[in-house]
Order: C-alpha cells, then sequence, then structure tokens
C-alpha cells in the first residue's frame, strides 16, 4: 500500500508540473473568464436582473471546459506515454500494471481537480467583483464535480485503453455531455415504441451519467444546500461505477502488448 | 542465480485473417553474471521482441524469460534492473533532474539518497550543466543521455540496453562506453543490442546473433580474434549462412 502510495505520488508530482507548463489550462482561463465578462457587459445597455443570466453562463462555461480539459487530459495519460515510448522507461520499474493504471487515474484526476478549482474560484472571484453573489450550495456544486471528474477520469482512461486516442476523446465527450440526453431519449423510446419499462430501466442504469454530478443550476437560481445523504449516494455511484471502469481498463491493460 | 535465462522462448503476434507472425522462435540462451553481452541481428530479427519479453512488456507465447530466477513478467524482478530503451521521448515538460526524480521514485529510491543519485548520475553523463532545462529544449543525444541516466538509477545489477548508442555523438559514444566499463567495474551485467559493430567489438565478451527469431551464432569474443578480419564482415557472413539454412529449411518443408 505505502508502495502504490509512493508510486501514485511521483506520478502525480510530474503530471502537475506537466500540466501547469501546457497552455491549455490557461487559455480555458482567459476563455471562461471573458464569456463571463461578456454576459455581463449587457448592464450597459441597461438591462436588468442580469444575475441569473451572467451566474448561468459563468457556471455553464466552467462545466463545459472543466469537461473538455478533463477528457483531454484523461485520455493522453497512458496512450502519450506509449506514443512518446516513454512508458518502457515507466514500465522497466517495479511498478505493476495495476500501480500504474492506478497513479494515472489519480495524475488526470488531480490535475483536472486542480484546474477544475482554479477555473471556480476565479469565476467566483470574477461574479464577487461585478456584485454577484452565491449561495452556500457553491460549495456542495464543487464537491460534486469534483467527484465528477475523478469518475470521468476513469472513465475516460479505461476507454483510453480499448480505443485509438481520437475515438476515445470523440466517445467520452459524447457520453459526458450527452448523459443528460439518455433518460429524455429512452423515454422517446417508450412512448413511441412502447418499448418494455423494465429494459429501459436497466438500459438507463447502465449508461454512464456524468450528468448526476451536476449541480449548476441550483447555484444559479439559489437553492438551499442539498440534504448530505445526496452527496454522499453520488460519492458512492462515482467510487462503485468509477471502480468497475477502471476494473475494466485493468483487465485489458495487465495481459497488453506495451509498445 | 543467472541475470538472465530465456528458454525455448516463443514469440509471436496474433494478424487478422493470416497466421500469426512469430518474431522470436524456439530462444535459448544465458547471461552470467558480470558478462558484457552483445544481442546482434539484422532489422526485423527479433531483438526488440526478446528485449520486450525480458522485460515484461510482451508475455512470452511459449517458453520462458527468468531475470535473476524471476518470471520476466514479475515486476519485482525489474528491481535489480536497468533499462535503456531504442528511442524514447521524455516528457517534453520536464527537466532532466525531473525527470529522474520521476523514475527514482517509481524505482523505490527518495531523499537525500535520490538527490544525490540523481546529481551524480547528471555529472557522469555530462549533463549538470542543463538539469534544469525543460527536456523540449533539448538535443535528441541530450535525451539520450537522460535516458541513459535513467537506467542507470539505482545501481541496477543487470543493464539492458536497446540500440544504446544511436542519436549519440562520437564523442558520446565514447562517454557511454567509459560509462559501461565503470559499470561493468562494479560488477554489472551488461545485455545489450546494437548495429555499431565496432562498438560491440570494444566492449563485449560474448555475442549472440540472431535472425528471425532464432539463435543462430554464439561466440566469445576472444575466441574470434584472429579468427575472422572484422566482426562486421564475420556479422554479415553469419547472418547470410543463416539466411540460406532457413531458406532451405523452408524449401524442405
Amino acid at each position: 500500500m505505502t508502495r502504490t502510495l509512493q508510486i501514485t505520488r511521483a506520478l502525480v508530482t510530474a503530471g502537475l508540473l506537466e500540466t501547469l507548463r501546457r497552455k491549455d489550462l490557461y487559455v480555458v482561463l482567459i476563455l471562461t473568464l471573458l464569456l463571463t465578462l461578456g454576459a455581463s457587459a449587457f448592464r450597459v445597455f441597461g438591462v436588468q436582473g442580469l444575475e441569473i443570466f451572467v451566474k448561468d453562463v459563468a457556471l455553464t462555461a466552467i462545466g463545459v471546459m472543466t469537461t473538455v480539459l478533463t477528457v483531454l487530459i484523461a485520455a493522453r495519460q497512458i496512450p502519450e506515454e506509449m506514443q512518446r515510448r516513454t512508458i518502457y522507461p515507466l514500465m522497466a520499474r517495479p511498478i505493476t500494471r495495476g500501480q500504474l493504471l492506478l497513479g494515472k487515474w489519480a495524475t488526470a484526476t488531480m490535475t483536472a481537480s486542480l484546474c477544475f478549482v482554479i477555473l471556480a474560484l476565479t469565476t467566483l472571484g470574477l461574479l464577487l467583483t461585478l456584485g454577484i453573489g452565491v449561495k452556500p450550495i457553491f460549495v456542495q456544486y464543487v464537491l460534486l464535480k469534483l467527484l465528477g471528474i475523478g469518475w470521468l477520469c476513469a472513465m475516460v482512461i479505461a476507454l483510453s485503453l480499448y480505443m485509438t486516442p481520437a475515438a476515445n476523446v470523440t466517445l467520452s465527450l459524447i457520453l459526458a455531455f450527452g448523459s443528460g440526453l439518455f433518460g429524455r431519449l429512452l423515454l422517446m423510446a417508450h412512448w413511441e415504441h412502447d418499448l418494455s419499462a423494465l429494459w429501459l430501466n436497466l438500459l438507463y442504469g447502465v449508461l454512464p451519467h456524468y450528468d448526476y454530478f451536476d449541480m449548476s443550476k441550483k447555484v444559479v437560481f439559489d437553492w438551499d444546500l442539498a440534504p448530505w445523504w445526496v452527496l454522499g449516494a453520488m460519492a458512492g455511484y462515482a467510487v462503485l461505477n468509477g471502480g468497475a471502469w477502471l476494473l475494466m481498463g485493468w483487465l485489458r491493460f495487465r495481459k497488453q502488448t506495451i509498445g | 542465480m543467472l541475470p538472465i535465462e530465456v528458454s525455448h522462448l516463443v514469440v509471436a503476434y496474433r494478424r487478422w485473417f493470416k497466421p500469426p507472425f512469430c518474431a522470436v522462435d524456439d530462444l535459448s540462451f544465458v547471461v552470467r553474471e558480470g558478462e558484457i553481452v552483445g544481442f546482434l541481428g539484422a532489422n526485423g530479427a527479433g531483438k526488440t521482441s526478446t528485449i520486450k519479453t525480458l522485460m515484461g512488456f510482451q508475455p512470452p507465447t511459449a517458453g520462458t524469460a527468468r531475470i535473476f530466477g524471476m518470471d520476466a513478467t514479475d515486476a519485482r524482478a525489474r528491481q535489480l534492473v536497468g533499462f535503456l530503451p531504442e528511442t524514447a521521448l521524455y516528457s517534453p515538460y520536464l527537466t532532466p533532474y525531473e525527470t529522474l526524480r520521476l523514475y527514482g521514485e517509481l524505482h523505490g529510491l527518495r531523499g537525500r539518497q535520490l538527490k544525490a543519485q540523481i546529481e551524480a548520475l547528471l555529472e557522469a553523463v555530462n549533463l549538470s550543466h542543463k538539469a534544469h532545462t525543460l527536456n523540449k529544449n533539448l538535443s535528441k543525444g541530450m535525451l539520450q543521455r537522460v535516458g541513459i541516466a535513467q537506467a542507470l538509477l539505482g545501481d541496477p545489477k543487470l543493464l539492458i540496453l536497446d540500440e544504446v548508442s544511436s542519436g549519440l555523438d562520437p564523442i558520446g559514444k565514447r562517454e557511454l562506453r567509459d560509462l559501461l566499463s565503470t559499470q561493468r567495474a562494479r560488477g554489472a551485467t551488461i545485455f545489450f543490442s546494437s548495429h555499431e559493430l565496432a562498438e560491440v567489438a570494444s566492449i563485449c565478451d560474448r555475442i549472440l546473433i540472431i535472425h528471425r527469431g532464432r539463435l543462430i551464432a554464439e561466440h566469445w569474443l576472444s575466441d574470434l580474434t584472429g579468427r575472422v578480419e572484422s566482426l562486421e564482415d564475420y556479422f554479415i557472413r553469419t547472418v547470410q549462412a543463416g539466411r540460406d539454412i532457413l531458406h532451405e529449411e523452408a524449401s524442405a518443408a
């Protein structure tokens, strides 16, 4: 266990350094701030009651940017090591493939979480500067998003072992952004084609649900704090479902020829 | 315990709608402690597949590959091994110091011991002055030196080097030779593949030549001295003979 932690720490440190030295984060940060500022600029035209609109734009931008960044960061963890051939000196160390997979998941999660926290805090600062406040539910929004990032990283890393990086990024983005539509699509299928509710419910349960981790609309409309057991249940979902994704990835990776 | 023990190793790659491609075919050899062994063969002979199997990157189709008595797929076997791949583009966003710290920590080193080793290795490969420059700003030869330094982290008892001198300038090659001699002096076993036969002749105790995945010659270099004009001529003749034998076998089959 100590050894696995040591391996994870080494990989996370290197991953964080790499991310901070790449330009992705700064581009995303500038874009988000520009979008929020752009939304608030409607005040110039005397439009009243913009708070909800500006908050909506800001949180939507954070959500979209975080999801794209998370998918890109997680999707490159193992394939990039293979492409650069640095997987060889990495796996030439006394580490198991399971430890590498876990370390890479932790790296992606920590890096994407750091990016999200920077984005969220900077945008919050900008909103407060503009005189737009948020309720304490913002804390729950951040915590739930962090859980979602961990879960999304597990899914993307697992898929990266089964398909090419381009296919993985495309599918992951479809699954992440489209997950909110699954329920509606299945309901439509139920109404239009009279499909069995049991099978549709099963399918709904099996499909990945990144949408479960989004509380942004509740922040926008100033809801009160959600019961903490809801967050506990979401943590359970993230651990179980994310664990299943990682297990699926490990089943493929443990016997895969490297390079 | 033998540093390397390969027995009836077969490595075959599956292909869609075609019979599997056999990269290594019933290969057996051993490398004893303290030896420097050159692993030679033409392009596509199966050298890299053999090395990948020894490092646990590729599971054998049949036969066994053992490192210090442990199965090559066992992660613990790599505790005593240093490996330098043919080409590796180390993360462009890390410095040589950070790169070595990453690999050192993965090896289980930490604290002052790791710091001292990194500094000594950067000094040994003449990269101290570039220790904190991002890898993306280093030349190919300098990156190869980073690779050599990472392979030597943890004072490995066995060094496995794949096309070790590619990308190095003549001075770098000389320094590498000196470095390998130093490693040998401290008792390390070295197994390396190379196309630079002059270099092989100057460093190795023994050579193994493979062709189409089969071992076709195994010699102490001291036995060849005086008997052959140059290692290059001998290598070309041996590979040609191996080609003819395999061709005859295929015709007979």
